[in-house]
């Protein structure tokens, strides 16, 4: 049935595109719409990020009418703040959530759980999409800056996990330089407390890999491929038992402040917030609701006596605009030129591995031809995320093999697919004409057909490498810092959503423009390659 | 020169050819005519490999491959039957992403091996042969159709074959330009060219071939001289037939 519907597609497609030989007349038309497209988009980032952290209306009263209040938070290896009920997994629980159960009285409204990526959870405040976030945000001087927090519900600590047989066993230990002459690697959370801690106090021995999820991390330990991993210390108490492999590598280290965050014209709900947290810490039932998670530690006694001092903003903000992009210019580019790499990489290796599957599945034995069509079918029909955890966690390969394995051969379903239904647009006549010409198979197939093919498989192709491009994004999973990565733990780590958003797109059109020109000028050679017969 | 023997073909369990006998003697124009779907087409495609068969032998030079031959073996001789005997077909498959004199040049360069100015040297006096001495650097989709046919002659010619097989060289043209290919193709005739042509052209086959076969339900049901074929049909079909070609 795929084989029926393919190519009907794809002849939709090369009509369409051979339908439409572009006079130049036309070009400065277009090249206007795509400035506008391009306009459009940053004016788009600009008014959208311009409400970042502000509010016009009352969201406390809206609350109130609406009887319910949404909160931002993250599941996924969320325990034990939110996470799925293991007895109904349908529904989430945790501590914050029950937190939110008892703060919800306070606001007259039924609390209802978010889901969002933990990264992304402020920027989903700013965008209107929760009322608050409460999911493990640390207090710092930058978010304070565009949020408001309110008073801490918990102090939280770090806690180093290496492995029981490892070498590691103690903070410290990572202070010495790793007999192996490389840095020692310690899985983070990014843009958690545990990031900014080790980039501020690792030193030059320590080397910061990012995973997307708390668990994530502490499997890549387990693995191997990370030497230890710094978590907030609720969810290394709760997971431990997890992970038998892993132990507890010294005391904790660190001290900070877990909040909620409101949008910055939302005094009122902070306020509310505020009132339900004190009363909370008087009657006991927070001690109470934390010692039922085992979290409770002696440092929270530090909640009862709150003065806000903590909080005082001290330095000046720090910079804004172009300052703050040339200031963070470098881990701008480290991040788009691995995108590049990525891409330019793994492409033609999809390009080359998709012409021996389409080859071999119109050419090829039967039994060859089954198979490939086996192997096309299982990467078109399962997402490229899973299949690089696959590779990464799996089969344990090193982060850029993975990555560039895995957008590869993903993407060469894809390229052969396009090549098989351009090898069948050509008529059986012309590898008959070129037979009875005394030619080879495989002379033909040089000389004759896929000379013809090409030309129609030029567009689709180029298609395909800008979505790879925007694709290798996905890496960020196996902890390859790429553009989309490094958007977000900039924007995080310094606020500066709007210029980081502005920024990470002008490289990506900058790096994507030019093959969409290069798709566009291929199409015109061949189109005029067809009417001079220049093609050698 | 070419001896084909018992030649059988199935395309499921529909049988094609059934049992097709035929001699060509170098330098001789046969003209194979009969109704459609009688498998003509299928014959002339089975003499090139272009279409396998299930049971017979076919002899072209000292060239002999069989349904018995194995695939390996055949492949290679089949090559070989290729580069010495041309086939023109009825939708005239030029190459449309070369032009008409890399056309003709693509066969000599590539399967022989010529030179590229020696290739050329040959294609132009080809072209010029066939009349279109003005029309090398043209594409094929800038040309007519006869003018396309005649390309592929040309094309064909230019590997210097024994013979030449033509499928309904000129049922894809209209009447004018049947006429410009049919010219050709009696020229061809009158060169001692070894030819075998499929045909519904039945002046061409009457006034160029030697002899005409006459195909029926997979077989060749009648032989003969254009005269006898013509003048005195033995059966009762290949009279049918002429009368309707005539009435065409
Ligand atoms: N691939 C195929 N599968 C099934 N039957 C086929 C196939 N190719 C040809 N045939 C059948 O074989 C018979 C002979 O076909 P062929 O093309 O040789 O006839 P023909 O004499 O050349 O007819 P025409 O004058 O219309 O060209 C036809 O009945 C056709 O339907
Ligand atoms: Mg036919």
């Amino acid at each position: 049935m795929e084989e029926d519907a393919d190519p009907s597609d794809f002849s939709a497609k090369s009509r369409a595109q051979s339908s439409a030989p572009i006079p130049s007349a036309l070009h400065p038309t277009r090249r206007l719409l795509v400035r506008l497209g391009f306009w459009g988009l940053l004016a788009g980032l600009v008014f959208g990020s311009v409400s970042c952290g502000r509010s016009d209306k009352d969201t406390l009263a809206q609350i109130k009418q609406r009887g319910v209040v949404r909160y931002g938070s993250d599941k996924e290896g969320g325990g034990p703040y939110a996470f799925p009920d293991p007895d109904a997994p349908r529904n989430v629980t945790g501590f914050e959530v029950e937190l939110m159960r008892e703060l919800g009285r306070d606001l007259g409204a039924k609390p209802e759980f978010s889901q969002g990526q933990w990264d992304r959870l402020l920027q989903e405040l700013s965008a209107d999409q929760v009322d608050l976030v409460i999911n493990g945000y640390e207090w710092t001087e930058s978010r304070a800056r565009d949020y408001l927090a309110t008073r801490p519900y918990y102090v939280f600590q770090l806690q180093l996990l290496s492995r029981r047989d490892g070498p590691i066993h103690s903070w410290e230990d990572l202070k010495h330089p790793n007999p192996a002459g490389r840095p020692w690697t310690v899985g983070i959370l990014v843009s958690s407390a545990a990031d900014t801690f080790a980039t501020e106090q690792g030193g030059s021995s320590l080397q910061v890999v990012h995973f997307d999820g708390a668990t994530d991390a502490m499997t890549a330990v387990k693995n191997g491929q990370c030497d230890a991993t710094l978590q907030d210390l609720p969810a290394a108490l709760f997971y431990k038992d997890r992970y038998p492999a892993l132990e507890f590598a010294g005391k904790p280290v660190g001290h900070g402040y877990y909040v909620i965050f409101t949008r910055r014209g939302d005094g009122p709900l902070r306020d509310a917030l505020d009132r339900g947290i004190n009363r909370l810490i008087e009657s006991g039932s927070l001690r109470r609701l934390y010692e039922r998670y085992g979290i409770w530690t002696d440092a929270q006694n530090e909640l009862t006596d709150w003065t806000g001092a903590a909080f005082a903003l001290k330095g000046q903000s720090g910079p804004t605009g172009l300052a703050l992009l040339w200031r963070y210019r470098t881990s701008l580019f480290d991040a788009a030129r691995v995108t590049v790499i990525l891409s330019v990489v793994s492409m033609p290796l999809a390009m080359l591995i998709g012409l021996l599957i389409a080859l071999g599945r119109l050419y090829g034995p039967r039994p060859v031809q089954r198979v490939l069509a086996t192997y096309v079918e299982l990467l078109r029909g399962t997402p490229l995320m899973l299949q690089l955890y696959v590779l990464f966690y799996l089969l344990r390969l090193p982060p850029w093999v993975a990555g560039i394995g895995g957008l590869a051969i993903n993407y060469s379903a894809y390229e052969a697919e396009i090549y098989r239904a351009g090898l069948q647009a050509i008529p059986s006549g012309q590898m008959e004409a070129a037979l009875a010409l005394g030619m080879s198979r495989w002379l033909a197939l040089r000389r004759v057909i896929v000379p013809q093919a090409v030309r129609i498989v030029i567009p689709p192709v180029t298609n395909d490498f800008i979505a790879l491009f925007k694709d290798t994004s996905i890496c960020s999973v196996i902890t390859l810092v790429e553009l989309t990565k490094q958007y977000s733990i900039l924007a995080n780590s310094t606020g500066g959503v709007l210029e980081f958003a502005v920024a990470t797109a002008v490289l990506y059109m900058a790096m994507s423009l030019p093959l969409s020109w290069f798709s566009r000028w291929s199409e015109r050679r061949f189109e005029a390659m067809g009417s001079k017969g220049v093609l050698a | 020169m070419i001896e084909v023997c018992d030649l059988h073909k199935r395309h499921g369990n529909f049988d094609v050819l059934r049992g097709v006998n035929l001699t060509v003697k170098r330098g001789e124009v046969a003209a194979i005519i009969g109704p459609s779907g009688s498998g003509k087409s299928t014959f002339l495609r089975c003499l090139n490999g272009l279409e396998s068969f299930h049971q017979g032998q076919v002899s072209i030079q000292e060239l002999t491959f069989g349904a018995e031959t194995p695939l390996p073996i055949r492949a290679r001789i089949l090559r070989q039957v290729c580069q010495r005997v041309g086939m023109v077909f009825q939708s005239f498959n030029l190459f449309p992403h070369r032009s008409v004199l890399q056309n003709v040049t693509e066969g000599p360069i590539f399967v022989l091996g010529l030179a590229r100015d020696l290739a050329e040297e040959r294609a132009r006096k080809l072209l010029d042969q066939v009349g279109l001495a003005d029309k090398i650097h043209a594409m094929p989709r800038q040309l007519s159709g006869g003018q396309q046919q005649r390309v592929a002659i040309a094309r064909a010619l230019a590997m210097q074959p024994a013979a030449m097989l033509f499928d309904e060289p000129t049922s894809a043209l209209d009447p004018r330009m049947t006429g410009e290919v049919l010219a050709v193709m009696t020229d061809l005739a009158r060169n001692g060219l070894t030819m075998i042509v499929v045909t519904h052209a039945m002046r061409f086959a009457r006034q160029a071939s030697q002899t005409i076969h006459v195909f029926g339900e997979g077989r060749i049901i009648e032989s003969g001289t254009p005269e006898q074929i013509f003048e005195a049909p033995r059966l009762e079909a290949t009279r049918l037939l002429l009368n309707e070609a005539q009435a065409a």
